[in-house]
């Protein structure tokens, strides 16, 4: 199933359609909206910033795509597909990777089998080995770009927060994923971190059309402005804005949004 | 009819207390009770010594035990859990039984075994309904319509503690998140305390009143706390009138079908409708069963940690080739029996690890698993012992299916709900399927003759020993060159994160599955053989008490470890090993009951940490280069570089605010 939505891929991605097409989502908990009919596109090969005040249902957006949380209504999309009802590990395998605002390392493996376990479960048949060859070339390569070969043999529980979210990046470039959904990766990092986090965001992007898509969510706003093609701002549940970094810099409700002033 | 009815509804008044109790701790603590029965009945025996035993009165003992005693033990059990509050769920599981392994260790040998009839606590007065007087005359009556008017009050009483009152609120805050709950002002450990305190006193009333029912009897009032286990998980774990009526009904169930099934053409169903409803609502309910505090669970448990098996693969099979050269030279043959038996013992017990200390799975059913096996090979080589390696796959056949069966829950269930579908299964192979006499021979059990293995005979007990020794050594070097290899891997995924293993690709659904079946097989295999070296199958050997103390056994010798397998094969010898003092059977399982509320946040077993400890120990004596930190327990461990932990920073924490309230309002 999974191979069937790669194949169809490049025809999509051909006519220009987005990536990932998130349509009029919608998910209630009790009585509290937690989005309220969002739209979204994330076109192959750009970085789309997902901004907006804590609680503005960002994490929740996420869940939705990667089939943690089932929207009340609404539609998801990937390459024109309806993936609405696919399970989490059915969309991992078509090309969708992500990584946690809360951490969420394997801490009882090392830093290498981190990765290779990402591998494995994204290969058909991975868990028996197959091609491990290859996933151990690929997880070595990913650990070399992050930075991390000193660390491979570490135990990933161990780590301090900010390389712990690098093990997590590389986790899920592990699975050679289409579509990279990074939930606040510099939250707990310090300016070093961040500025080498930046670099490997702008590493795995500067292939063109063919590197991953990535939707990311964040807070430090000179990063966002930074790297982002695309920007979508949540607030409250509701999408108040879309459009370049300039367009958001300059638009009024955002401002709004952001410093607590009524939108002009 | 009508008797029936109303003397169900009495029994059914019995299992709402205890099912409220359940659900009050629950919905109040996070924390699933198991001990609920150990405490109810340690507390009930703690009533009737006073009041018979050194004669205080009703009105002096009863407020003695209430007021006093049960909240001191209140107090006690917050103690120990509360640092288990956002560990994960398996650590609070294993940390529950343990205490429910205590109390029902621990309560025979205070106040003795034996089963006591009880007078009513205060006066007798002759019940009557519809000019009826209920059967077994007043007494039972009596006792029965004031516990249902207690259960009744006490329902009252706790809906409108918990739903009308500032206390209430402060507790479902607790509950949902301590740190914030702190945030506004709520001493969290005072609430905490609190709702322990009540349900502890809860636990009390129930054991007290059920004993005037049932008398008391170290089987009787734990069990009742199991037959709860159903109404509460109607109320999805949370609602108390949902638990109090499932209660009712299911007491108005079990009398109605008792009266049908007079002529035991069903057998037993009456002891077993609780288990058979508890697992019909754990698949029903499926993914709506939801955990509180499970928000709290996506934070990397600070218990566990890097892992390695200490032994390695060569040492591990060079001491199995040892231990086969050896020790047919050095014991004599019932000393080799009784090392076999305590083998097959560790071939079940590592499906224990296997399932627990590596996938996170909970399961208190693997003893059943060994009973289809054990029972497989009774009944194919009862008589001719050359069929014994069909008895063997026909009980692995059998096992692959039921371990498919019992995995279902977990489908989108967590490991909370998960244990208690096992122990459901484990439950209904004691109450229902054992009493078989076509499957298990009845209360005797089946007898085994000397089986064969093909050419070789197994009579001798030096056969036996090899034959259990080599099937140890394969599966556990089986086990072992798995756990290093992909399967392994996976394993620590769905153990360590869920959420991250089903983003990245992994089949959750299919790798519990196939986890639990394998370790069903397994211990299935190890039941064949455990039935070859006793000779003879008795359901007892196989109860779900035994299930607990394999599990038990498996977290004091090592959960995350094979070795911790075979440790707790060779805690079992302690018991079989003739020449041991009786002393020692008496407190062994008290002892490792304690040791395991002890250790169980550790996932190490406690000869790594002993032998963590001696290692350090001689290093400071001898000045030599210490051992890294990380490989003494994770409580001591100290941060290497950063927290271990990390915590979240603070924006995410006011970013649950508005998702905390709703769940305020509408928890």
């Amino acid at each position: 199933m999974a191979e069937s939505t790669t194949a169809r891929l490049p025809v999509s991605v051909a006519a220009g359609g987005p990536l990932l097409q998130v349509s009029e989502v919608t998910v209630r908990f009790g009585g509290l909206t937690a989005l309220d009919a969002v739209d979204l596109d994330v076109m192959p090969g750009q970085i789309t910033g997902l901004i907006g005040p804590n609680g503005a249902g960002k994490t929740t957006l996420f869940n939705v795509i990667t089939g943690l949380q089932t929207p009340t209504s609404g539609h998801v999309r990937l390459s024109g597909s309806d993936i609405n009802r696919w399970p989490p590990q059915r969309r991992a395998r078509a090309g969708m990777a992500r990584t946690f605002q809360r951490l969420e390392l394997f801490v009882g493996l090392s830093v290498r089998d981190n990765l290779l376990s990402a591998w494995e479960s994204r290969i058909p048949g991975g868990v028996f080995g197959r091609r491990s060859r290859d996933g151990r070339e690929l997880a070595d390569h990913v650990l070399r770009r992050l930075g991390l070969q000193h660390l491979a043999d570490r135990p990933a529980g161990e780590l301090p927060t900010g390389l712990g979210r690098m093990v997590e990046l590389g986790r899920a470039l592990c699975t050679e994923p289409k579509l990279l959904l990074l939930d606040e990766p510099s939250s707990g990092l310090d300016h070093v971190e961040t500025e080498a986090f930046r670099e490997v965001l702008l590493d795995t992007t500067a292939g063109g059309p063919d590197s991953p898509a990535v939707l990311l969510v964040e807070h430090d706003m000179r990063l966002v402005m930074e790297v982002c093609d695309q920007i979508t701002v949540l607030e409250f549940g509701k999408r108040i804005a879309c459009g370049t970094p300039d367009q958001i810099r300059n638009d009024g409700k955002v401002i709004a949004a952001y410093l607590g002033e009524p939108a002009g | 009819m009508t008797e029936f009815i109303i003397l169900g509804i009495f029994s059914g008044a019995s299992y709402a207390l205890a099912s409220m109790g359940i659900v009050l701790t629950y919905k109040t603590s996070g924390i699933f009770n198991f001990a609920y029965g150990g405490i109810a009945l340690f507390l009930a025996y703690v009533f009737w010594t006073l009041r018979d035993k050194w004669h205080l009165n009703e009105w002096i003992s009863l407020p003695l035990v209430l007021i006093v005693v049960a909240p001191l033990l209140g107090l006690l059990l917050e103690a120990i859990f509360r640092p288990l509050a956002a560990v994960a769920v398996e650590v609070q599981i294993v940390v529950a039984l343990g205490i429910l392994a205590f109390f029902i260790t621990l309560v025979p040998i205070i106040f003795g075994a034996t089963p006591t009839n009880l007078p009513t606590i205060f006066s007798h007065r002759h019940f009557r309904f519809d000019g009826i007087t209920i059967l077994f005359g007043g007494v039972a009556g009596e006792s029965g319509l004031f516990t249902l008017l207690t259960a009744a009050g006490l329902a009252v009483f706790l809906f409108v503690l918990l739903q009308r009152t500032q206390f209430g609120t402060a507790t479902r805050a607790v509950v949902d998140n301590r740190e914030l709950a702190g945030l506004i002002a709520v001493n969290s450990n005072r609430v905490g305390q609190a709702t322990w305190i009540i349900s502890t006193v809860f636990a009390a009333i129930s054991g007290i009143l059920l004993s005037t029912q049932s008398g008391l009897d170290i089987r009787e009032i734990p069990l009742l706390a199991l037959y709860s286990l159903a109404p509460a998980v109607l109320g999805r774990l949370v609602s108390l009138p949902l638990a109090f009526g499932g209660s009712i009904a299911l007491g108005v169930a079990q009398d109605v079908l008792q009266k049908f099934n007079t002529t035991g053409t069903v057998a037993n169903i009456e002891s077993s409708i609780p288990y058979f409803t508890l697992i019909l609502l754990l698949m029903v309910y499926g993914s709506r069963l939801k955990e509180v505090r499970s928000s709290l669970r996506s934070l990397p448990d600070p218990g566990r940690y890097f892992e390695r098996e200490k032994v390695r693969l060569p040492w591990g099979v060079g001491s199995a080739v040892a231990a086969g050269v050896l020790i047919p030279l050095m014991f004599s043959g019932p000393i080799q029996h009784d090392i076999a038996e305590a083998m097959a013992y560790s071939i079940v017990a590592l499906t224990v690890v296997v399932l627990t200390g590596w996938t996170g799975q909970i399961s208190i059913a693997q003893m059943s698993f060994a009973a289809i096996g054990a029972f497989s090979v009774a009944h194919m080589a009862g008589t001719v012992g050359s069929r014994f390696p069909l008895g063997i796959l026909f009980g692995v056949l059998i096992a692959a299916p039921v371990g498919v069966i019992i995995g279902l829950p977990s489908l989108r269930l967590s490991g909370l709900f998960l244990a208690l579908a096992t122990l459901a299964f484990a439950l209904i192979m004691d109450t229902f399927v054992y009493s078989f006499g076509a499957i298990t021979g009845g209360q005797t059990g089946i007898g085994v003759s000397t089986v064969s293995l093909g050419p070789i005979s197994l009579r001798g007990y030096t056969s036996q020993f090899y034959l259990c020794l080599a099937v140890l050594t394969v599966l556990a070097a089986g086990a072992w060159l798995l756990k290093r290899g992909p399967i392994g891997r996976r394993l620590s995924m769905v153990r360590d994160s869920p959420a991250a293993a089903s983003t990245l690709g992994a089949n959750l659904t299919l790798t519990k599955l196939a986890v639990f079946a394998v370790c069903g097989v397994v211990a299935s295999i190890g039941g064949s053989l455990l039935a070859m070296t006793q000779q003879s199958v008795d359901p007892m050997n196989f109860a779900w008490n035994t299930s607990l103390q394999v599990l038990l056994l498996v977290v004091v010798g090592g959960r995350s470890f094979i070795s911790g397998a075979v440790a707790a094969g060779a805690l079992q010898l302690v018991q079989l090993l003739p020449g041991i003092p009786p002393v020692v059977h008496t407190y062994e399982p008290l002892t490792i009951a304690v040791t395991v509320i002890l250790i169980a946040k550790g996932y190490q077993g406690l000869p790594q940490n002993a032998f963590d400890q001696a290692r350090y120990c001689m290093a400071v004596l001898y000045r030599l280069p210490r051992p890294p930190r990380a490989a003494r327990t994770a409580a001591d461990r100290p941060a290497p570089d950063g927290p271990p932990v990390p915590v979240p920073a603070p924006e995410p924490v006011t970013a649950e605010v508005p998702a905390l309230s709703t769940r305020v309002t509408h928890g």
